[in-house]
């Protein structure tokens, strides 16, 4: 989140951190966990009044941004939500709002991006599949060319929200290129098999898609020639991903040191002692790095910066170890009441390990900049 | 920075700078420039203290119209005068916040001019990090300060002009409320003062210097801040000094800004890593140490830029330049291990009987001066931790009570 934000932004920022923080507080978010979905759908479609669903919606169809920078727009509500590790499938719904805006046809975007807004229907991506990888070439599920039809084969897993989803976008291979298809859950031969997470309230599932015949008109872009649409998708998830880690760490650091200065040991705080002053002190070098490489992610995304991949696996490497590795150093401090149900560190531990394994791991990440100068996808 | 609408924008500033630029820096590939010239070239024209103020020889603009000028300087591959950034990244700012009117016409306008060049008098032979123990004694009689004892790890002592030493005045005192600083001449072999240069770890002639005081007499206006005040001068040193080399000081003078445009610059070239782990066929082996140089060359600079950002509107405090410092110095020499680590045998290795220095294995062996000099990594983290986050201070045995008492205490453990 930017240090320099706008009247509108920072007021956005004001009002969602305090509807999170009245609608779905930490106790909320337990309760969630007993729950299939993990959110509420009355409960979306009020943070979608909020704004949440329409930074990417083009102004024609009801949506805009608030400063004409989408991506540092959506940045705000997802390093809030790190904070309180809520609930809800912004990053799936926005992803796929942005790819329809960007690549959409006026059709498919008359027909998806109305329910989006509102909150009533819900879209998100399937990408990954078996392998849990988020890269071009571990794409298998197919997307034939039929006539006027496109048919789809394959199976599509870690789709979050799949089990409440209305619509998914579907990154299919036709021949040595990717095809993105916009697909209605209720297509027949969709099925989709529901999954829960370590995460208390993100869910994710299965897709198998068994000859599902669309028509092309279905098709979003060009067949074989999503390449590119695909990678500028994970650009933004993997900064929504980033800001959300940001909220999480910052979190985290900020109720453990709560903790740390008043639990007192050999008659001191004990964040008093340097062992721990240290890696404290080391924790704030990196959350400031992950706030600006974030930052910079976001803005690359909104200029169509040239450098925008190397940035996006640099964010994802960088700020998907520390924010993990911080969580993980805040339960040693809390002690052992920090590997307990009742202690609410390991909220903030369970979707630090999810963000750091999806869209990419830190490690496949590195993989590619050792390589590559260039970066992600 | 500043509220006045008067100055010139930073746009405007830019566009000039940009033509002057091209049209006299020489370029790093061209012959070197002797430094005090180089200074001189940029006074005579306007761009020597861009943020100082013009009463003093400055150039009464802002930090981003200096951030301006040193990215084109780096976009352009131009040289400029690197080694004045203590002069003026460090001891003319905190001349400006602590000297009288009188102190900061006498030494402010030939120091931006290049003509009297300043490094710093604060480490010493028993340590570095506890600056405030100081045991240089500075004692008055009449117009005349007379100092005695040592100083060491002062880069450059022996070219330079003036030294700005913190020395103790008032042993009787608690240890920071003793202690005072003054403006020390380095130049003509002064009465009461040696210089030496201690060898470096490359075996070179060092690059830093000790210096040893023999009742050396300096003028009482050389006091820089009242007498027994030296403490908060020392402090407003140590915030200048994090801000430039975090690489966002009042003077950074462009070698942090390599490599061109907003995001782009880096301090770290990944390049020469790359091609030894292509060259030895390791790249599999080493990819995650390249990640990393290449993940350090990207979020540094953005890092401090931030920092610089939040310094300007407000939302950071001062001591945020820590943060810069400590990742930065942290990176330099995780870089310096990779390197050391992909280059192998032949960075260790060479024929001839000649002593070559230029290798990754001689560079590894001074890899831990980034996390020493220029405060240690631990007190950075001190600072961090204390003064960022307001954890509680170390309790110390050294406070509120007299400097000598302090001495004698010594001995208990």
């Amino acid at each position: 989140m930017r240090l320099d934000l706008t009247e509108d932004q920072e007021f956005f920022r004001a009002t969602t951190r305090k509807f999170l923080e009245s609608e779905v507080p930490l106790a909320t978010v337990r309760s969630l966990y007993d729950t299939v979905d993990g959110f509420d759908r009355t409960w979306w479609q009020q943070a979608a009044e909020l704004g949440w669903t329409s930074l990417f919606v083009p102004e024609s169809l009801g949506g805009g941004s608030l400063s004409g920078a989408p991506a540092t727009d959506a940045v705000i509500v997802a390093e809030e939500m790190g904070r309180l590790v809520s609930p809800g499938p912004f990053l799936a719904v926005n992803v796929v709002a942005a790819a329809l805006a960007w690549f959409g046809s006026d059709a498919q975007q008359a027909q998806v991006l109305a329910g989006v807004l509102s909150g009533e229907s819900i879209a998100t991506w399937a990408f990954a599949e078996l392998d849990g990888r988020w890269d071009a070439a571990s794409v298998v599920t197919t997307a034939g060319l039929d006539g006027d039809s496109v048919v789809l084969d394959g199976v599509k897993a870690y789709v979050e929200a799949a089990g409440v989803a209305d619509w998914f976008l579907v990154t299919a291979r036709t021949g040595e290129g990717l095809t993105q298809v916009l697909v209605p859950a209720d297509a027949p031969g969709v099925t989709v098999t529901r999954g829960r997470s370590i995460d208390m309230t993100r869910r994710f599932g299965k897709v198998a898609l068994s000859q599902v015949r669309l028509p092309a008109s279905a098709i979003v872009g060009k067949a074989g020639t999503a390449g590119p649409a695909v990678e500028r998708q994970l650009h933004l998830a993997l900064a929504l991903q980033s800001a959300e880690m940001v909220g999480v760490a910052e979190r985290t650091l900020e109720f453990t040191l709560e903790y740390g200065r008043e639990r007192f040991a050999f008659g001191r705080p004990i964040v008093s002692y340097q062992a721990l002053k240290h890696r404290i002190a080391d924790m704030a070098v990196t959350i400031e790095g992950s706030k600006a490489v974030t930052d910079a992610l976001a803005t690359a995304i909104d200029t169509d910066d040239p450098k925008v991949a190397l940035l996006a696996s640099v964010a994802k490497a960088y700020v998907g170890e520390h924010c993990l590795d911080i969580v993980d150093d805040c339960v040693q401090i809390t002690g052992g009441i920090g590997v307990t149900w009742e202690h609410d560190v390991h909220l903030y531990n369970r979707r630090a390990a999810v963000d750091r394994a999806m869209y990419g791991s830190p490690e496949e990440h590195k993989a590619l900049l050792a390589t590559n100068t260039e970066g992600a996808a | 920075m500043t509220g006045t609408t008067d100055i010139e924008s930073v746009e405007t500033f830019r566009a000039r700078s940009k033509a002057w630029i091209e049209a006299n820096l020489p370029l790093l590939s061209e012959p070197w420039v002797e430094t005090r010239e180089l200074q001189r070239l940029l006074f005579d024209n306007g761009y020597a203290g861009i943020s100082y103020p013009k009463e003093y020889g400055g150039a009464g603009l802002t930090i981003e119209h200096q951030k301006a000028f040193y990215d084109i300087v780096a976009e352009q591959d131009r040289q400029v005068p690197s080694e004045l950034m203590v002069s003026i990244g460090i001891i003319g700012p905190t001349i400006l916040d602590n000297g009288s009117q009188e102190l900061k016409q006498r030494f402010l306008p030939p120091l931006l001019r290049g003509d009297e060049v300043w490094m710093q008098l604060l480490s010493e032979p028993r340590g570095g990090s506890d600056m405030a123990g100081t045991t240089c004694r500075l004692k008055r009689d009449g117009d005349t300060y007379f100092l005695n004892g040592s100083k060491m790890w002062s880069s450059g002592a022996y070219h330079a002009d003036y030294g700005l030493c913190l020395c103790r005045s008032d042993w009787d005192a608690p240890k920071h409320r003793g202690l005072s600083t003054i403006a020390v001449p380095l130049q003509g072999n002064p009465p009461g003062l040696t210089i030496e240069r201690t060898r470096a770890v490359s075996g070179e002639a060092g690059h830093f210097c000790e210096e040893f005081f023999d009742d050396m007499p300096l003028p009482a206006d050389n006091l820089i801040g009242e007498e027994n005040a030296g403490w908060s001068v020392a402090q407003s040193l140590l915030f200048h000094e994090r801000n430039a080399v975090g690489g966002i000081g009042m003077g950074y003078l462009g070698g942090w800004r390599r490599g061109g445009g907003a995001g782009a610059f880096t301090g770290i070239d990944v390049g020469p890593l790359r091609e030894a782990a292509e060259r030895r066929g390791v790249g599999g082996a080493v990819g995650t140490m390249i990640a990393d140089a290449v993940i350090s060359s990207v979020v540094d600079p953005l890092t401090s830029d931030r920092i610089t950002l939040g310094l300007q509107l407000g939302t950071h405090k001062g001591h945020r330049g820590s943060l810069s410092k400590l990742q930065s110095s942290l990176s330099l020499h995780g870089v310096a291990r990779a390197a050391l680590a992909i280059e192998g045998a032949a960075a260790l290795v060479w024929d001839g009987d000649d002593v070559q220095l230029d290798n990754a294995g001689t560079s590894w062996l001074a890899a831990r001066g980034s996390t020493i000099a220029g405060g240690t990594s631990e007190m950075q983290r001190n600072t961090i931790s204390e003064r960022l986050l307001g954890l509680p201070r170390e309790p110390a045995f050294d406070r509120d009570i007299p400097f000598n008492e302090v001495l004698r205490n010594l001995g208990k453990f």
